[in-house]
């Protein structure tokens, strides 16, 4: 008997899953921030196989410690100090052109060198090229890899600081909701103070006693979010779901409060819950890029680091020129982000009836 | 009712209270204090080190200092800094504060009203193909990776273009024969933007009640553009038009950031009002004033987006609560010295008495506004009311 009503409960749910997802599908941008979400988890997947097949050389390939010598034939010029523009270059900083090389910054290494001699130069960072699809940046590592590394860490730390944070804030904010009284009072006032420090400021001092791995960051992060705002958002939708005749029933038919709490209550404000938890996702990928950025992560590789190296060494503000160190980080980050808000919305669409379609 | 709030007060206080501790002992938690670098000087004797520690009081075990500062922070003294040493941590603030609460300021108001803007229409457009791009346009420019958004900004337009500074808060060459302090001009600015808000707020009343929308857009818009007219003659007057010159080059200096924070800002305030207008639209009374036969515009404008605005106004003003936090990145990208900047130089350079003033200014600024939403709420629904008092 216990058998056949399990099958027929999981049929039901497994009816109800496909429902819903029937209704996730008919957002186009649920759909849209699907197929992001899944392209970058894909770019995550598929570093590890290609190292373990290897297809790609680790030595030449590896996000932090590879090394690809890119070398092009050089026309040795000498730029001088003359009056600009010349019937060659327009200002002086066209000079030395692609595929020239000044013969200032080679002269000391070869010696004897002339003016219009050919000799063969590396280039770093190199451009985009059949070997390296985006290119390398300016320590002759491939840009491509590193941005697989980077979505590595990202899907990481969002997902397991989202989890915690969402763990955190949901079992509060139903038992704030729950019990009540000094319980609540003591948990808004909790959230009050978590919400009173300053995030960056905090994450500054953080990281000054303390190295941050990635996982360290996302389990601050998580119980910094599930401590703050997210438990008074959940406490509100556990209130509504309180009063609700269905809780009333549970109680006079003689259930437990743990009972009402886990098998009543909690199913109820789960799906918010988990819409949440999508949403913080974004919140957590921006953090961590801030940070990586701002060098305060002790981290081999991310998107953030990426775009950190890249204004370090000036590219950024030489723009366009040098695109595949200055976009493909950035993009990313935005992408990401965005995906997981989008996904978020969609869940929107299926959890919140009056958000559908008149 | 009187019972809840007085009781919400006095916890408010112990919160206060938990927070000063907890964050002098973050404070205190970092290695190192802010006069180290006194040991790295070869020319000052060895005794220079242990002197300066001593006359700041930071030789005093932790419960003494913390004791002294709690205190004293009750009394009213913050202390002063320990990297700008005849200033104090007040007036540091009210230096750097005005700065930091115009720029956002003016962000929020631009972003506040072309986000609601957006949303309104998109709500209305829903399931069109113009919906959908614009949707995912506001998505991306909302989580858009911010510190590389600005970095690229500042290339295109400061340096690529060259039609606006790359960051500062003035030109420093301008300012050598200046007849006026940069503080006392910007404040004029300040009263200036006051008194022009403050004008067209109590015009927008005055046209609350007219009923044709598009006489009120243009009365509105009219109005808009008399007050520009009248100001150019208000800086014409005595002092103001010495100091017109110095004012523009302090807002050629605002226009970068501004435009940054609001695109990155607004898509916020767009996606929220696109949500709540949408569920607004399937109440019963808009079906009514559909059946009524209202025109689309006046049902968008004046039934939907009016209810809509509700809860888009609430998160607004908890946006303002997170403006000094939030100023931190935008100020070290675009060099802008406000309370962003000066938060982060003290806690990186440990000048205790000038983070503590600024972690707790923010933290009042929280509690204060909690408080209040707290209040209201309890007044509003009842339900609540009583399950606070448990």
């Amino acid at each position: 008997m216990d058998t056949v009503n399990n099958s027929e409960n999981n049929s039901l749910k497994y009816e109800s899953l496909k429902r819903n997802f029937n209704l996730f599908k008919q957002s186009k941008i649920g759909v849209l921030g699907l197929v992001i979400v899944a392209f970058f988890g894909l770019l995550a997947l598929l570093q590890p196989f290609l190292f373990l097949t290897n297809i790609w050389d680790e030595a030449t390939y590896h996000p932090v410690v590879g090394y690809d010598s890119q070398k092009i034939q050089a026309t040795v010029v000498s730029c001088k100090d003359i009056d600009y523009p010349t019937p060659e270059y327009k200002t002086p900083n066209d000079c030395p052109g692609p595929e020239e090389v000044n013969i200032v910054a080679v002269a000391p290494y070869n010696p004897g060198i002339q003016e219009g001699d050919v000799i063969e130069q590396f280039i770093q960072p190199a451009p985009p090229s059949s070997k390296h699809i985006l290119g390398t940046d300016s320590l002759g590592r491939d840009v491509f890899s590193q941005l697989m590394e980077g979505s590595q860490v990202a899907f990481v730390l969002g997902l397991l600081s989202a989890i915690v944070g969402v763990g955190i804030s949901t079992l509060l904010g139903t038992i704030a909701a729950y019990f009540g009284g000094a319980i609540d009072a003591y948990l808004m006032r909790q959230s009050d103070l978590v919400l009173m420090l300053p995030t960056l400021p905090l994450l500054f001092i953080i990281s000054a006693f303390a190295e941050l791995q990635v996982w360290h960051l996302a389990l601050v992060l998580g119980i910094f979010g599930g401590l703050g705002g997210s438990v008074i958002t959940i406490k509100s939708q556990a209130l509504q779901v309180k009063v609700k005749p269905f809780v009333d029933s549970a109680r006079i038919t003689g259930g437990s409060r743990m009972k009402i709490l886990i098998s009543h209550i909690l199913p109820n404000v789960a799906p918010l819950a988990l819409l949440y938890m999508v949403f913080s996702v974004t919140g957590a990928i921006a953090s961590e890029s801030i940070l990586s950025f701002l060098g305060l992560l002790n981290i081999d590789m991310s998107w953030g680091l990426m775009i950190s190296v890249a204004q370090a060494d000036g590219y950024i503000n030489q723009g366009m020129e040098y695109w595949w160190l200055v976009l493909p980080a950035g993009l990313a980050v935005t992408l990401l982000a965005g995906g997981f808000y989008l996904v978020g919305r969609g869940l929107d669409d299926v959890f919140n009836p009056r958000l559908r379609k008149r | 009712m009187l019972r809840y709030i007085v009781n919400r007060f006095i916890q408010m206080v112990v919160v206060f209270f938990l927070f000063l501790i907890i964050s002098y002992l973050l404070f205190d938690a970092i290695p190192g204090n802010a006069f180290q670098n006194l040991l790295l000087n070869p020319s000052l004797p060895p005794y220079a080190y242990e002197e300066t520690i001593a006359l700041y009081g930071l030789d005093q075990p932790l419960s003494v200092r913390l004791q002294k500062y709690i205190v004293n922070f009750f009394k009213g003294d913050l202390g002063y800094s320990y990297i700008q040493f005849p200033k104090t941590a007040i007036e540091l603030i009210a230096e750097r504060l005005p700065r930091t609460l115009m720029l956002f300021s003016v962000v929020n108001i631009l972003a506040f009203y072309t986000g609601f803007f957006v949303g309104k229409i998109l709500a209305w457009r829903r399931g069109s193909k113009s919906e959908t791009w614009i949707t995912i346009t506001s998505v991306f420019s909302y989580t858009v990776f911010y510190p590389w958004f600005a970095l690229l900004m500042l290339w295109f337009f400061g340096l690529r273009m060259g039609w606006v500074p790359i960051g500062k808060f003035l030109t420093p060459s301008k300012w050598y024969d200046s007849p006026f302090d940069s503080d006392v001009v910007f404040l004029e600015m300040i009263k200036y933007m006051v008194i022009f808000s403050v004008l067209y707020f109590v015009i927008t009343l005055l046209t609350k009640e007219i009923e044709s929308l598009n006489l009120r857009r243009n009365i509105r818009l009219g109005s808009f553009f008399a007050l520009l007219f009248i100001s150019n003659f208000y800086w014409n007057t005595g002092q103001l038009s010495e100091m017109r010159f110095y004012a523009g080059d302090i807002a050629y200096h605002t226009i970068l950031p501004v435009l940054t924070v609001t695109i990155v800002a607004f898509a916020g305030t767009a996606l929220l009002t696109r949500t709540t207008m949408m569920e607004v639209l399937k109440d019963d009374y808009i079906l009514t004033a559909r059946a009524k036969g209202l025109s689309q515009k006046r049902i968008r404008d004046r039934h939907a987006a009016r209810t809509a605005l509700l809860p888009v106004v609430t998160s607004f003003i908890f946006t303002i609560v997170t403006i000094i936090d939030g100023s931190v990145l935008t100020e070290t990208i675009f060099s802008w010295p406000g309370m962003g900047q000066l938060i982060l130089e003290s806690v990186l350079r440990e000048d205790i008495p000038v983070a503590m003033a600024s972690f707790s200014f923010i933290g009042v600024f929280a509690l204060i506004a909690h408080f209040l939403a707290d209040v209201s709420y309890a007044f509003l629904d009842p339900r609540i009311r009583i399950k606070s008092q448990g």
